[in-house]
C-alpha cells in the first residue's frame, strides 16, 4: 500500500492497485463518525458503440443501457439489495453520469460488512426477461418525471443543440421507446464489457482505518476470479467543432421563460495536469465574465433580465466540454443579447489583468478549502478527477499556478460565434400550441 | 454539543469549539411570530439586507469584497417552525489557519456587523429603487413554485388540507403581501426585527471561545429584548376530507395525500412516529418503496415524509394518470396491513439503523450541527445521540401499530397532464 501525502492540507492518501487490477484509494478524516464508499466504473451513457469483450465486431446498444444496467444491479434472485444496507443502517444509492456509473453507500456502523455488500452486489450481476421488464415501468416514470422538468429540459436541450454525432447528446436515462429494447442479455453483454475490476476503481473516505479497510477489499476481491484485463474497444465520434443547431425553442406549461447559452468546447483532448489547469482556467474566466461580482451581474441583475436561478457552469471529459450560461427570465430575447454581447466584447479586448484573477483565484481556493470539509464532495469528485489522470488534491496548487496568459489561451476552446447555442422555454401560448413556430421545432 | 451563554434577554450565542471543519460557520436566528404580512416584508428584508449595505452599496462590490475573503459565503434567507418565523443569516469562511496571512475571521465579523446595522439608507429609510428590485426577485421566487410540479403540487395539498395555517403559510409572502410593501414599512419591519426578535447565535469551528464570544457581542450588540413573544399553541386542523384533481399542460401525474396525525415534535410519542414514518415510506426498505415501486413498478418515486412540526404525514408519488384509482388503493393498503400489525422484525431493526446512522451523519457537518441543535434545543432535556438512540431502541411493534391507527387520511390531491382527463 502506498501513500500520498497532501502537506498543505493536511491529508494523506492511501492507494493500491490490486492483482485484478482494481484501483483502491482510501483516505481516512479525523473527527468525522462517517464513511462514504464509492465504487465506481468508467462507463456511462455515451459508452454506445464498443467491442463486447471476447468478440470482433462493434456493436450499437438501446440508448439510456447504462443507467438501466444501474438500476438493474440492486435486484438479485433473492431480493433486493437496498434491504441489506438498510439493516446496517447504511444508505446505499447510486447514479450514471455520461461517462461513469457509481455506486455507494455511507455509514457511521458495520462499515467494513457495507463494503463487502458493495462490492458483492456490483459483481454478482443477475439479469433475467422478467425483472428487466418489471424495472420498464419504473424507468419509464422516471423519464417522464424528468420529461416535466423545465430545467432539464432546458440543459438537454442545449447540450443537444451543441452536438451533432456524439452521444453525449442523448438523454442519459435513453428515452421510454429505447429502453423498451433492452433485454437481459444486453445487460450482461455491457456489464461483462465494462464492469471488469481493471476498469473500476473504488474510494473510500471517512472514519475508517486504512490498513483494515484495505485488508477488507483485498481478500473479498481475491477470492473471486477474473478474467484477464482486456483493453476495452470504444468506438468514437468524429464530432465538428461548430454547434449542430444554433437555436431552437421548447413550449412548456410554465409561468416565466427559460434561457440557456451554450458555447461549445473546442479542446477536449487533454488529461491529467494539463487538463486540470485548463478548465479551472476556463472556470476562472468564466467567474470573471459572469460571476456575481461582475459588471455584466450587476447589469443584468439591475435591469431585471435575471432572477435567483441565474447560473454559470462549465464540464469537460475526455472528447467533449461546454459551458452554459443561463437564467429564467421574462425578456429572454433581451438576456440572449446581453450574453452574446458581453463573449463578443470579451473577444475583441480581453478583459481583465492580475487584479481581477487574484481575486477569483482567491474564491476558488476558499471555495475548495470548505468543499474538503464534505465528504460527500470528496467522494463524488475524487473518481472523476483519477479517470481523467487527474488529482482532486492537486486543484489549489495548480490555481495558484494560473497566469493570465494562461486563462486568455484557454478560455479560446470556448470562443467563437460558431461555437454558441441558444436554447429556449416558453410558456405555452393558450394552452394548445405545445410546440413553437420560431427557431427548429422539437 | 453547544456552550449557550445568554448576552441579553431573549440573545443567545452558542459556541462549539471543533477541529473537525477547516471553516469557521456562522449561523444567526432571529425569531417573531409567524404572519402572512411579516414573512412577506421579512423575506424582501433579507434580500435587501444581502444585496446592499452602507459600505457596499452593490451587489458587485459586496461579492467582491467576499471574493476577496477567500470566498466566504454570506446568505440571508427565511424559514419557519412550527408558529415561528425566522431570517437567518448564515456565514462560512475558510479558518485563517489554512492561509498565509490570516484576518479573515476579524474582517468577517466586521462585515456581519455591517450587514445587520449598517443599511443602505437614504432620508432614513430603504433606498426605492432597491427595495422595488428585490420586491421583483421574491415574487418571483414564489411564482416559480407552479413551474415545478412537484413542489406545486405539494403546495396545492397543503393549502387545501390546512387553508390559513401556519402549516400551508409559506415564509417567503405570498404576491398580494409582497406588492402592499414599501420602504417605510420595510424600514419599520427592519428596526422591529433587531429590537424585538428572539435570536440565537451559533458558531462552530476552531475558534478561541472566549475572545469569539467577546467579538460577537460587539459585533453585534443586540440589547434586551423587551417582551419575549407568546409561543401560541397551534390551531386545529380542521377535517377537510378532500379529494381534488387539478389539470396542466404536463406528463406525469402527481399523486399527494395528506395525513393528521396527533404526534408533533415536542410528544413523548415523536420517536415512535419516527420509526412509523420510516417502515410506511421513509427509506428505500419501506411498504410504499417496496409495493408501489419495486412489486408493481407503478413508479419511479412513491415515500411519506413526517413533518412533526405539524402533526402531517405526506406522501407523494409520480405515477401515470391512468393508474390513479390502483395507486391510492395501493397506498392505502400498506397503511392498513400496518394498521394490523403487518410489521416485521427486518423492518424495525433496518428503520431504527436508518435513523441512527441519519442523525450521526448529520452532525458530521457544521450546518447539520447547528440545525439539529436548534431544533432538540426546545425540548426539555440536554440533547444527545446516545439518548435518542435508546429512544428508538425501545420503540416496539405494538407502538407502531398504534401510530398507525391514530393516521386520518385528510386530503387527496391529483395533479395531471390535460390529455389524461377523460
Amino acid at each position: 500500500m502506498e501513500t500520498i501525502r497532501f502537506d498543505q492540507l493536511d491529508e494523506t492518501l492511501y492507494y493500491e492497485k490490486l492483482e485484478n487490477g482494481l484501483d483502491v484509494y482510501i483516505l481516512p478524516k479525523k473527527g468525522f463518525s462517517k464513511t462514504f464508499v464509492t465504487f465506481t466504473t468508467k462507463y456511462g451513457s455515451v459508452d454506445r458503440s464498443f467491442v463486447p469483450l471476447g468478440e470482433q465486431d462493434a456493436i450499437r446498444v438501446p440508448d439510456g443501457i447504462a443507467h438501466f444496467l444501474e438500476h438493474k444491479m440492486f435486484e438479485k434472485e433473492d431480493g433486493d439489495v437496498f434491504q441489506k444496507f438498510s439493516e446496517y443502517g447504511a444508505s446505499a444509492n447510486a447514479f450514471t453520469s455520461f461517462t461513469r456509473t457509481a455506486y455507494l453507500f455511507s455509514a457511521t456502523n458495520h462499515l467494513y460488512e457495507s463494503t463487502e455488500t458493495l462490492l458483492n452486489f456490483v459483481q454478482e450481476p443477475y439479469f433475467t426477461e422478467k425483472t428487466v421488464n418489471k424495472e420498464k415501468g419504473i424507468i419509464g416514470q422516471e423519464i417522464t418525471m424528468y420529461d416535466d422538468q423545465a430545467d432539464w429540459r432546458l440543459y438537454f436541450g442545449t447540450i443537444e443543440n451543441m452536438f451533432k454525432e456524439h452521444p453525449v447528446k442523448i438523454d442519459i436515462a435513453g428515452t421510454v421507446e429505447s429502453i423498451d429494447k433492452i433485454t437481459a442479455d444486453h445487460l450482461y453483454t455491457c456489464y461483462h464489457t465494462f464492469y471488469h475490476p481493471s476498469n473500476m476503481l473504488l474510494f473510500a473516505i471517512g472514519a475508517l482505518e486504512p490498513e483494515k479497510m484495505m485488508e477488507v477489499i483485498r481478500e473479498n476481491q481475491a477470492k473471486k476470479e477474473f478474467a484477464e484485463p482486456t483493453p476495452i474497444k470504444r468506438i468514437e465520434v468524429n464530432e465538428q467543432l461548430e454547434v449542430a443547431i444554433p437555436e431552437r425553442t421548447l413550449r412548456m406549461d410554465v409561468i416565466k421563460s427559460k434561457v440557456s447559452v451554450g458555447l461549445k468546447a473546442k479542446e477536449t483532448n487533454l488529461s491529467g495536469r494539463d487538463m486540470l489547469k485548463h478548465e479551472l482556467a476556463i472556470s476562472l474566466t468564466l467567474d470573471i465574465l459572469f460571476g456575481r461580482s461582475s459588471e455584466f451581474y450587476t447589469k443584468v441583475y439591475e435591469e431585471g433580465l435575471i432572477d435567483e436561478s441565474y447560473s454559470y457552469d462549465f464540464s469537460l471529459e475526455h472528447g467533449f466540454g461546454f459551458a452554459m450560461i443561463g437564467s429564467d427570465t421574462y425578456q429572454p430575447e433581451k438576456l440572449i443579447q446581453a450574453i452574446k454581447e458581453h463573449l463578443k466584447k470579451a473577444e475583441e479586448k480581453w478583459p481583465f489583468g492580475e487584479e481581477e484573477l487574484e481575486r477569483v483565484k482567491r474564491r476558488r481556493i476558499g471555495f475548495n478549502l470548505r468543499a474538503l470539509n464534505s465528504i460527500e464532495f470528496i467522494a463524488n469528485q475524487f473518481t472523476r478527477y483519477k479517470f481523467n489522470d487527474m488529482n482532486l488534491f492537486d486543484s489549489v496548487s495548480a490555481i495558484e499556478e494560473l497566469t493570465v496568459a494562461d486563462v486568455q489561451e484557454a478560455f479560446k476552446s470556448l470562443q467563437g460565434e460558431s461555437q454558441q447555442t441558444v436554447f429556449k422555454i416558453l410558456p405555452v401560448d393558450d394552452g394548445k400550441t405545445v410546440y413553437s413556430p420560431e427557431g427548429q421545432e422539437l | 454539543m453547544f456552550k449557550t451563554i445568554e448576552v441579553a434577554k431573549d440573545v443567545h450565542i452558542h459556541t462549539r469549539v471543533t477541529d473537525q471543519f477547516k471553516t469557521v460557520n456562522f449561523s444567526l436566528k432571529l425569531r417573531r411570530p409567524l404572519k402572512v404580512e411579516e414573512a412577506a416584508e421579512r423575506t424582501v428584508l433579507s434580500n435587501v439586507l444581502q444585496h446592499s449595505n452602507a459600505k457596499f452599496p452593490s451587489t458587485a462590490s459586496m461579492r467582491m469584497y467576499l471574493d476577496d475573503l477567500y470566498g466566504t459565503v454570506l446568505y440571508l434567507d427565511t424559514s419557519k417552525k412550527g408558529n415561528e418565523h425566522t431570517v437567518l443569516l448564515n456565514v462560512e469562511t475558510v479558518n485563517d489557519q489554512y492561509l498565509q496571512h490570516g484576518d479573515v475571521l476579524e474582517k468577517v465579523l466586521e462585515l456581519m456587523h455591517t450587514v445587520l446595522f449598517d443599511p443602505n439608507f437614504e432620508k432614513g429609510i430603504f433606498k426605492e429603487n432597491i427595495v422595488a428590485r428585490e420586491k421583483e426577485m421574491v415574487k418571483e421566487r414564489i411564482q416559480s413554485i407552479f413551474d415545478d410540479k412537484s413542489r406545486y403540487a405539494q403546495n396545492r395539498l397543503t393549502k387545501i388540507l390546512a387553508p390559513n395555517h401556519p402549516a400551508s403559510t409559506s415564509a417567503n409572502g405570498t404576491i398580494p403581501a409582497i406588492e402592499a410593501i414599501t420602504p417605510q414599512t420595510l424600514t419599520d419591519t427592519y428596526q422591529r426585527m433587531l429590537a424585538e426578535d428572539a435570536i440565537d447565535i451559533y458558531v462552530v469551528g476552531d475558534i478561541d471561545e472566549t475572545k469569539m464570544i467577546e467579538e460577537l457581542k460587539k459585533a453585534l450588540p443586540f440589547g434586551d429584548r423587551k417582551s419575549s413573544f407568546e409561543k401560541n399553541a397551534l390551531p386545529k386542523i380542521q377535517p377537510t376530507d378532500s379529494y381534488v384533481k387539478e389539470t396542466q399542460e404536463m406528463k406525469q401525474g402527481k399523486l399527494h395525500i395528506g395525513f393528521t396525525t396527533p404526534v408533533f415534535f415536542k410528544d413523548a410519542d415523536f420517536p415512535k412516529m419516527q420509526i412509523f414514518n420510516g417502515i410506511f415510506g421513509g427509506y428505500p426498505h419501506s411498504k410504499l418503496f417496496m409495493n408501489v415501486r419495486e412489486k408493481e413498478s407503478m413508479a419511479y418515486y412513491c415515500s411519506s415524509s413526517y413533518s412533526a412540526q405539524y402533526g402531517l404525514v405526506y406522501v407523494m408519488s409520480g405515477i401515470d394518470a391512468e393508474n390513479e384509482k390502483k395507486a391510492l388503493q395501493l397506498i392505502d393498503e400498506q397503511l392498513i396491513v400496518m394498521q394490523k400489525g403487518e410489521i416485521t422484525d427486518l423492518e424495525m431493526t433496518q428503520t431504527k439503523a436508518m435513523l441512527q446512522n441519519q442523525l450521526k451523519e448529520a452532525l458530521d457537518s457544521a450546518r447539520g450541527q447547528i440545525e439539529i441543535y436548534d431544533q432538540y434545543k426546545d425540548l426539555d432535556e440536554d440533547f444527545n445521540v446516545e439518548a435518542w438512540q435508546a429512544k428508538w431502541q425501545s420503540v416496539t411493534k405494538q407502538d407502531i401499530v398504534d401510530m398507525a391507527k391514530q393516521l386520518h387520511k385528510e386530503t387527496v390531491y391529483f395533479l395531471s397532464g390535460m390529455e389524461d382527463v377523460k
